[in-house]
């Protein structure tokens, strides 16, 4: 499938700021140093008090969300819409097998996260065995998503049905809340964003870049499409289930309602596409802003959904790169600018 | 037999909900994820002319207009830009401005009217239909959806209107060699995708009752007929949405209403793996 334009903005940054080789090594972890040392500082800034804690913690797990969600869309152009449902993978895997079975959490985290990998790497290996389109991968994936929703209202039993679940084991540290989970969530991220550099600058990176911009030619240089693919979903999945139990756990109560469509993937979406689809930094960018301006906007209720909305249109008509792309841009632009011509 | 009576019945609300949805995707390469919210639209305006104690017909009819209208605007408006782009991407740009503008309709109708609904509430004693009692508020949904349902196929057959949308359909470049205008068909069909789904929304409204937070569900109905029937093909809507109609009856009263969510959704999801192109699709 020959691919005129790019769709989404397909990343600038992925060419330029993805150096290889010796001198750009360390340069190239720097972005992630410093929103490091800046999420660190944070709760500092913050004055400590418990709902900031809370509104930056929920802000971290939207964006461990995005990163996952933008390995796969963003670098391999596959749209999992199900990325709630993949959460609720994790999170009700790890809460089923812990009252049922007794297992620790640290295991049942192992195994949902596994089994969230699993789902990815399918869905992958389907929609390339089956020539999916991005739009039946998008319908496919949404479909998974409905039916897990609907499967987890149904197995009462289990899952408590809609008034939802409660854990009958101690959610360890992630539990505590305030600091505490605040830190963890941190790590998670920052090893996440981590993970998403080494990535990019590995081979499995260069193959990403390659299959996203011409799938046809990427399969005709040798690409495996379907194992890079496969490896972006599960990946991304992987991400996505680790991080849907530990908010669970962090929560400590969650329902059907947690992981649905509006909750997570919308969300995620808008992130991704106010931060910037395929940049490092994008999802931490878009969660960030995501989070305070939903708290701002709470008042409003109902009409929070239309304003949403607006921001979606305007995003996806206007400014299609993103935020992180295009502050990139402007930086190159500048540098350009002083740099004496020659 | 009184089940499969009630599914066609059903089928054809669901056929009349997907056609629409259908056609958009086969003329603009435009997957509509507003489409359930053409529908809530005009049932939110109907209910509320009629609250305002304007007679039921001119009410249903200017709520059905309204449905047009306002897929007139998105199509002129938003929709632009979407049209500049072609093939995935377009499908892409169109699903997620989409779902943008269903975002807008859904937040605006919900905190607004929280609990208006259409109900058309067509009562009176059941009819014997086959032998069997029928409700008079699905006859009367089936009837209109048959109506509608006919009138939609005599215009693609027989007028030359319509004859141009299927030549776009099936091939556009073609159809502008021959000197149609894709732009000007496809604003018309959006318009008449608006009111198909407005109709829908009278039929669903004459069988139960339509509020301000049904959008996405009939969305997503209407999306599955449309998967089942293979994406663009107006034959294939007809026939998924009675399938599927009776399958929902059957496995409503036989195993429960859960269950029967779960079963549409699946059929939608073996349908795009085993055949992608739908029961009526051409190839693969």
């Amino acid at each position: 499938m020959p691919t005129t334009q790019a769709p989404l903005g397909a990343q600038q940054e992925g060419d330029s700021a993805v150096v290889t080789g010796r001198a750009g090594r360390w340069r190239a972890y720097l972005p992630v140093a410093v929103t490091a040392a800046v999420l660190t500082a944070l709760p500092l800034l913050l004055g400590g008090e418990r709902y900031y804690i809370d509104l930056a913690t929920l802000a971290l797990v939207y964006a461990g969300y995005a990163v996952g969600f933008n390995i796969i869309f963003g670098n391999t152009n596959q749209l999992f819409l199900c990325m709630g449902a993949f959460a609720g993978v994790g999170a009700y895997g790890t809460a089923v097998l812990g009252n049922e079975l007794g297992l620790p959490m640290p295991v049942g985290v192992a195994i949902s996260v596994c089994v969230t990998a699993a789902f990815g790497a399918t869905f992958s290996l389907v929609s390339v065995r089956r020539r999916l389109d991005v739009i039946f991968v998008g319908i496919v994936t949404l479909t998974f998503s409905l039916v897990f929703i609907n499967l987890l209202l149904g197995q009462r039993e289990f899952t408590g049905g809609e008034t939802g679940m409660i854990l009958d084991y101690d959610p360890g540290p992630v539990g505590e809340r305030g600091l505490v989970s605040y830190f963890i969530f941190l790590v998670v991220l920052i090893a996440f964003l981590t993970i998403y550099r080494w990535v990019q600058r590995s081979y499995i990176g260069w193959a990403f870049r390659a299959l996203r911009d011409d799938e046809l030619a990427a399969e005709l240089s040798g690409i495996d499409v379907a194992r890079y693919k496969m490896i972006a979903g599960a990946m991304g999945s992987a991400m996505v289930g680790l991080v849907g139990a530990l908010y669970a756990h962090y929560e400590g109560f969650f329902s059907p309602t947690t992981f649905e469509l509006g909750q997570v993937d919308v969300p995620v979406l808008v992130m991704l596409a106010f931060g910037g689809i395929g940049s490092l930094l994008g999802p931490v960018v878009g969660a960030t802003v995501f989070t305070v301006v939903d708290a701002v906007l709470r008042p409003l209720a109902q009409l929070r959904t239309a304003v949403y909305g607006v921001i979606l249109l305007v995003l996806f008509l206007g400014f299609r790169n993103g935020v992180v792309p295009t502050i990139n841009d402007l930086a190159r632009w500048l540098a350009r600018r002083r740099a004496p011509r020659s | 037999m009184a089940v499969v009576l009630d599914g066609i019945a059903y089928g054809l609300q669901l056929a009349l909900l997907a056609v629409g949805l259908t056609m958009i995707y086969g003329l603009g390469g435009v997957l509509n994820l507003a489409h359930g919210q053409f529908a809530v639209v005009t049932a939110i305006s109907a209910a509320l002319l009629m609250g305002n104690g304007m007679p039921t017909l001119p009410a249903v009819i200017l709520g059905v207009l309204a449905g047009a209208v306002l897929a007139l605007v998105i199509d002129g408006s938003i929709m632009r830009p979407v049209y500049r782009l072609h093939g995935e991407n377009r499908v892409l740009l169109s699903l997620l401005i989409t779902i943008g503008v269903a975002f807008v309709i859904d937040g605006l109708l919900i905190y607004n009217y929280p609990f208006t609904a259409l109900n058309l509430g067509v009562s009176g004693p059941a009819i014997n239909l086959l032998g069997v009692p029928m409700r008079r508020g699905s006859l009367a949904a089936s009837l209109l959806a048959l109506v509608a349902l006919a009138a939609l196929i005599v215009f693609l057959r027989y007028t030359r209107r319509g004859k141009a949308v299927r030549s776009i359909i099936e091939d556009e470049e073609g159809a502008m060699l021959c000197g149609i205008n894709p732009s000007r068909v496809r604003t018309a069909v959006f318009a008449l995708s608006g009111g198909l789904a407005g109709i829908a929304a009278v039929a669903e409204g004459m069988t139960s009752s339509l509020s301000a937070t049904d959008g996405l569900n009939l969305t997503i109905l209407a999306l599955i007929v449309t998967v089942v029937g293979g994406l663009g093909s107006v034959a294939g809507a007809l026939l998924a949405g009675l399938l599927l109609g009776i399958v929902y009856s059957l496995a409503t009263f036989y195993i429960g209403a859960y269950v029967t969510f779960i079963i549409l959704l699946v059929t939608a999801m073996v349908t795009i793996l085993v055949r992608p192109s739908g029961l009526m699709g051409r190839g693969a």
